[in-house]
C-alpha cells in the first residue's frame, strides 16, 4: 500500500503546474458553466418547476454535475497506451500491481484536478451563479462520501475500456463511445429525473448514474435518508463488481501476453 | 486557382483511397462523432419534453440551429482539420519546412494534407438535423431557399475555419497555440442556442468579436419566425468572406514572422 | 549556380522565466541576446559540383541550407540559386531545388509511396513521359519495387530514406540539398545511396550539397568541401588539398609481447611522439613531413621484439577536428 501512497503522492505534483493548457480548460469550464446558467433559466422562463425541481435546485444541480462530471475519466487512455506501445511487458516486470499503479496515478492527479480547477470553478460558480450550499450538514458529507465512490467508479470502469486495447486496435471511437455514454447515463448533463421513465428504468440497471447522479442528487437533497444510503449501497456494489470484472478480464489478458512472449 | 483546385482533387483523392482500405476506422471515427452529437441533441429532446418553448422557440427550431450549426462545423472539420495540427506536427517538428520548399501556397499545401473523415458524422447528423427540422417549420421551401440555406451554411463552416486560421497564426510565435484555439473554439458552444437568451454583453461579443453567431444562430432566423435578424442573417456570407481576409492576412504575417526568425 | 555573398543571419533570442508570472512578465520587459548563426559567409557554388558542407552541430549548416531553399529569410547579404533570390521568390526556387531533411520525411504519411509521387507530380507539374521515365530509373537503381505500395508510415528507416532520396530528384531539380542522407543506416544502403547520387550528378548534372557526419559520405561524393563553424566559414577548397595540408599526420600501432619497460629510442625522441602504450601494443605519433614511415619502423624494430604493425592515415574526420582546434 505505501508504494501505492507514493506514487499517489509523487503524481499531484507534477500536475501541480500551470500551463497554458491548464488556463485554456479553465476558460472553457468558465464558458460552459455561463451556458449552463443562461440556458436554464430560458428553460424557467416560462414555469416554476420542471420535475420537482426550481430554478435555483436545476442551477444548482447541473453546475455540480459538470465539475464533477470533468471527474469521469480514468486512467484507461494510459493502459490503451502501454499496451499499445509493447511498455506493458516492462510495466509488468516492475515491482507492483500495474492496475493499482495506474489508479494510484489517477487519483493522484484527479486530487491537484481538484485543488487547481474544481475549487475554482465552485467558487466562481456560488459567486456569480449563486449555487446554493448543501440540504444540510449530513447531506454535505455524504456528498463528498459519494463523489468520491463515483469518481472511483468511473476509474475501475475507464480501465475496463482502456483493456480492450488488447483485443482492439481502434480504442479511440472506443473511447468516444464511451465518453457519449457516460456523459449522458452519469446525469451529469441533466438530471436522470428528467429523463422519460422507459429511460430511467433502463439507467437503474446501469452503473453509470452512481458516478455523477446519485453524489449531486445527495448534494441537493433530492435523495436523501434512506434512499442515500441504498444509492451509496449501490455505488459500492458497482465498484466491486465491476473491479471483479477488471481483475477477471485482465488475468485473461495477461495470459495472452505470456503468449505473446512480451 | 484551376491549377490549385485540380492539385486540391489530387489530394483528396489519394487520402479517400486510403478511407477505403481503412474502412473499419472510417465506421468507428464516424459513429463517434455522430453518437457524441447526438447525445446533445437527445439532451435537448429531454428538455423539452418539459418545456413547450424555450424563449420563444420551438424544439425544430433549435434543432434547425443545431443542424446549420453541425454542417457547418463539418466543412471545418473535413477540409480544414490541418488548422488544429500546426502547431503540434509541423512547427515544432520542423515539418512546417517541408511545406516552404514546394512550389505551393503553403496554407493550400497545409489544408490538403489533411482529409478529416471523422467530419463525415457531424455532416450526416447535421443533415439529418436539418431535414427534420426543415419539415417542421412553418417556412415554404423553394428551390431558392434551399440554395440560399446552402449558401449560409458554407459561409458557416468558413466562419469556423477563419477563426480557426487566425488563431492558429499564434503558433509561429508560440510554437503551439493550440490551448488558444481550443479555448476560441469553445466560444462556439454559446452559438448552439438561440442568441436571445444570453444577456447583451454575451450577443455583442459572438456577434462583433468572436462572430460564432452566424455560423448558425443568424443565419437560422431566416427561415424561423423570428424577423428581427434579417440583415445581420443576410449579411452572414460578407462576415465570412471578411473574417477569411482577416484571418490570411494575419496568417501572412505569422509567416513571414516564421521566415525571418525560424525556428 | 549557387551564388552566397556576405551572407548572415541573426537570431534574436527573448529570454523567458519559467512559468506563468515569466509569460506574463516577458510582456513587457523583454530580455534579448543576438546571435550570429551566420556570420558574413561567401561562397560560390559551380553547377554540376558535389559539394560538402560540414561543422559540428550548431554551426550554422542547416541555417545557411534554410536561406539557400527560401525556408528562411537572410538579415544580410545575397544569395542567388540557379538566378533566383530564394526569399524573394520562394515558389519559383521551389521548382530548382530539391531536399531531404535527415529524419524528417517530405513524403505523404499514411499514403502509399506510389501516390506520394503522384502528388509530387502534380505539385511540381512533371511532364507525365520525364516522369514515368524517371519513374522506372529511380525504382531499378533504389530498388524501390517492393516498397512502393506501402504507406511512409510503415517504411523502415533505410527504405524511407530511398524514398525520399527518390523524391528529393523526382522533378529533376538543378540542386539538392542533403541533410544527413545516410544516417543510422546499414552499410549496404550506405552505398546504395552514394551511388544513386553520384549516379544523378553525372546523369543530370545536379548540383549537389551535401551535410553529413559520415566522412565516408564526403570522401566518397564531393570533390570541395566548405568547413563552417560559429557561423563562419573555416575552409572553402579542394578535398585532396586539405588531406596533402594535413594529411602529413601519421600513426602506427606496434604489436609487442610487452611493453613494460619501454623507452623511445634515443634517435627518435626529436620527431615522435608516445601516443598510447597498452599491455601489449605501443602507438606512435609522427608527422611524415619530419621522417618517414619505414625509418621509424626500422629503428622500432631493431631496439624491440615487434610482432605486427598498423600504419593509419589520417581520417578526414581528425583533419576537420583539427582545423576547429588549430585553424588552417
Amino acid at each position: 500500500m505505501r508504494k501505492y501512497i507514493a506514487i499517489f503522492k509523487s503524481q499531484i505534483q507534477i500536475t501541480f503546474a500551470y500551463s497554458a493548457w491548464f488556463w485554456a480548460s479553465m476558460i472553457s469550464a468558465v464558458f460552459q458553466l455561463i451556458i449552463l446558467f443562461y440556458f436554464w433559466h430560458a428553460v424557467y422562463q416560462n414555469s416554476d418547476t420542471i420535475g420537482n425541481m426550481n430554478i435555483k435546485q436545476m442551477i444548482t444541480y447541473v453546475m455540480i454535475a459538470t465539475i464533477l462530471g470533468k471527474f469521469m475519466n480514468g486512467a484507461g487512455s494510459q493502459l490503451a497506451g502501454d499496451i499499445r506501445t509493447g511498455q506493458i511487458a516492462t510495466e509488468l516486470m516492475r515491482p507492483y500491481n500495474l492496475l493499482h499503479k495506474l489508479m494510484a496515478m489517477d487519483l493522484g492527479g484527479k486530487t491537484s484536478d481538484f485543488i487547481q480547477s474544481a475549487v475554482p470553478l465552485l467558487v466562481v460558480a456560488g459567486l456569480f451563479f449563486s449555487i446554493t450550499l448543501p440540504e444540510s450538514l449530513t447531506a454535505g458529507i455524504l456528498f463528498v462520501v459519494s463523489s468520491i465512490l463515483g469518481i472511483l467508479l468511473a476509474g475501475v470502469f475507464d480501465l475496463i475500456i482502456g483493456l480492450l486495447a488488447f483485443w482492439t486496435i481502434n480504442t479511440w471511437g472506443l473511447r468516444i463511445l464511451r465518453n457519449a455514454i457516460v456523459l449522458f447515463f452519469s446525469g451529469s448533463l441533466i438530471p436522470i429525473s428528467l429523463f422519460p421513465p422507459s429511460m430511467q428504468l433502463i439507467s437503474q440497471y446501469l452503473p453509470f448514474q452512481s458516478m455523477v447522479y446519485v453524489p449531486v442528487s445527495i448534494y441537493t437533497g433530492a435523495i436523501s435518508g434512506q434512499d442515500a444510503w441504498m444509492a451509496m449501497g449501490a455505488q459500492l456494489f458497482w465498484i466491486v463488481f465491476i473491479y471483479a470484472v477488471l481483475r477477471a478480464s485482465w488475468s485473461q489478458a495477461l495470459r495472452k501476453v505470456t503468449i505473446f512472449g512480451g | 486557382m484551376v491549377r490549385y483546385m485540380k492539385l486540391y482533387w489530387h489530394f483528396f483523392a489519394a487520402q479517400v483511397k486510403v478511407m477505403t482500405e481503412y474502412w473499419v476506422d472510417f465506421i468507428i471515427g464516424f459513429m463517434s462523432v455522430f453518437f457524441i452529437q447526438f447525445t446533445s441533441v437527445y439532451f435537448i429532446k429531454v428538455v423539452f419534453d418539459h418545456i413547450d418553448v424555450l424563449n420563444g422557440w420551438t424544439f425544430y427550431e433549435i434543432l434547425f440551429i443545431y443542424g446549420i450549426a453541425s454542417t457547418g462545423r463539418s466543412i471545418h472539420q473535413i477540409f480544414f482539420d490541418n488548422l488544429w495540427l500546426v502547431g503540434r506536427d509541423y512547427i515544432r517538428t520542423g515539418n512546417f519546412d517541408r511545406l516552404l520548399i514546394r512550389p505551393l501556397n503553403p496554407l493550400f499545401h497545409l489544408i490538403a494534407d489533411k482529409v478529416q473523415q471523422d467530419g463525415v458524422g457531424n455532416l450526416v447528423l447535421g443533415t439529418i438535423l436539418l431535414g427534420i427540422s426543415m419539415n417542421h417549420l412553418a417556412f415554404d421551401w423553394g428551390f431558392w431557399d434551399i440554395v440560399l440555406l446552402i449558401v449560409m451554411v458554407i459561409s458557416s463552416g468558413l466562419i469556423y475555419s477563419g477563426i480557426n486560421l487566425f488563431f492558429v497564426t499564434f503558433s509561429f510565435w508560440m510554437v503551439d497555440s493550440f490551448p488558444l484555439m481550443q479555448t476560441a473554439f469553445n466560444v462556439s458552444q454559446f452559438a448552439r442556442y438561440p442568441l436571445t437568451i444570453y444577456s447583451k454583453p454575451i450577443r455583442i461579443i459572438l456577434t462583433w468579436v468572436v462572430p460564432y453567431g452566424f455560423t448558425s444562430f443568424y443565419p437560422a432566423t431566416l427561415f424561423t419566425g423570428h424577423k428581427n435578424y434579417t440583415t445581420l442573417a443576410l449579411i452572414t456570407p460578407a462576415v465570412a468572406a471578411i473574417i477569411c481576409v482577416i484571418a490570411y492576412g494575419f496568417w501572412i504575417i505569422g509567416l513571414r514572422a516564421y521566415t525571418s526568425t525560424g525556428n | 549556380m549557387i551564388e552566397v555573398k556576405d551572407l548572415s543571419k541573426d537570431y534574436i533570442i527573448l529570454k523567458r522565466k519559467p512559468g506563468l508570472s515569466g509569460a506574463i512578465r516577458s510582456l513587457f520587459i523583454r530580455e534579448k541576446e543576438i546571435k550570429q548563426a551566420v556570420d558574413h559567409i561567401s561562397f560560390e557554388i559551380k553547377p554540376g559540383e558535389v559539394v560538402g558542407y560540414i561543422g559540428p552541430n550548431g554551426a550554422g549548416k542547416s541555417t545557411t541550407i534554410k536561406m539557400l531553399c527560401g525556408i528562411l529569410t537572410p538579415s544580410h547579404g545575397e544569395i542567388r540559386v540557379n538566378g533566383v533570390v530564394p526569399y524573394q521568390n520562394r515558389k519559383q526556387n521551389a521548382i530548382n531545388i530539391g531536399a531531404v531533411y535527415g529524419q524528417r520525411t517530405q513524403l505523404f504519411w499514411d499514403i502509399p509511396v506510389r501516390e506520394s509521387y503522384e502528388l509530387l507530380r502534380h505539385i511540381y507539374e512533371i511532364p507525365k513521359n520525364d516522369f514515368e521515365a524517371r519513374m522506372k530509373h529511380f525504382t531499378e537503381y533504389l530498388n524501390l519495387g517492393p516498397i512502393l505500395d506501402i504507406p511512409v508510415r510503415q517504411l523502415s528507416l533505410g527504405q524511407k530514406m530511398r524514398c525520399e532520396l527518390a523524391a528529393s530528384f523526382l522533378h529533376n531539380p538543378a540542386v539538392v540539398f542533403l541533410d544527413e542522407p545516410t544516417i543510422g543506416l546499414d552499410v549496404a544502403v550506405k552505398e546504395n545511396i552514394r551511388k544513386f547520387i553520384r549516379e544523378m550528378n553525372h546523369l543530370y548534372g545536379t548540383t549537389v550539397i551535401l551535410t553529413t557526419h559520415d566522412m565516408e559520405d564526403i570522401e566518397q561524393l564531393c570533390q570541395r568541401i566548405i568547413i563552417i563553424d560559429n557561423g563562419s566559414i573555416l575552409y572553402d577548397g579542394d578535398l585532396v588539398a586539405v588531406k596533402e595540408r594535413f594529411g602529413h599526420q601519421r600513426t602506427i600501432h606496434f604489436e609487442m609481447p610487452q611493453t613494460d619497460h619501454f623507452k623511445l629510442p634515443a634517435s627518435l625522441e626529436s620527431t615522435v611522439d608516445v601516443a598510447e602504450i597498452t599491455e601489449s601494443r605501443v602507438s606512435l605519433l609522427f608527422s611524415s613531413r619530419d621522417i618517414k614511415g619505414a625509418e621509424v619502423i626500422a629503428i622500432m624494430m631493431a631496439e624491440y621484439e615487434v610482432n605486427d604493425l598498423t600504419i593509419k592515415d589520417t581520417s578526414i574526420e581528425t583533419i576537420v577536428k583539427e582545423i576547429y582546434e588549430r585553424g588552417i
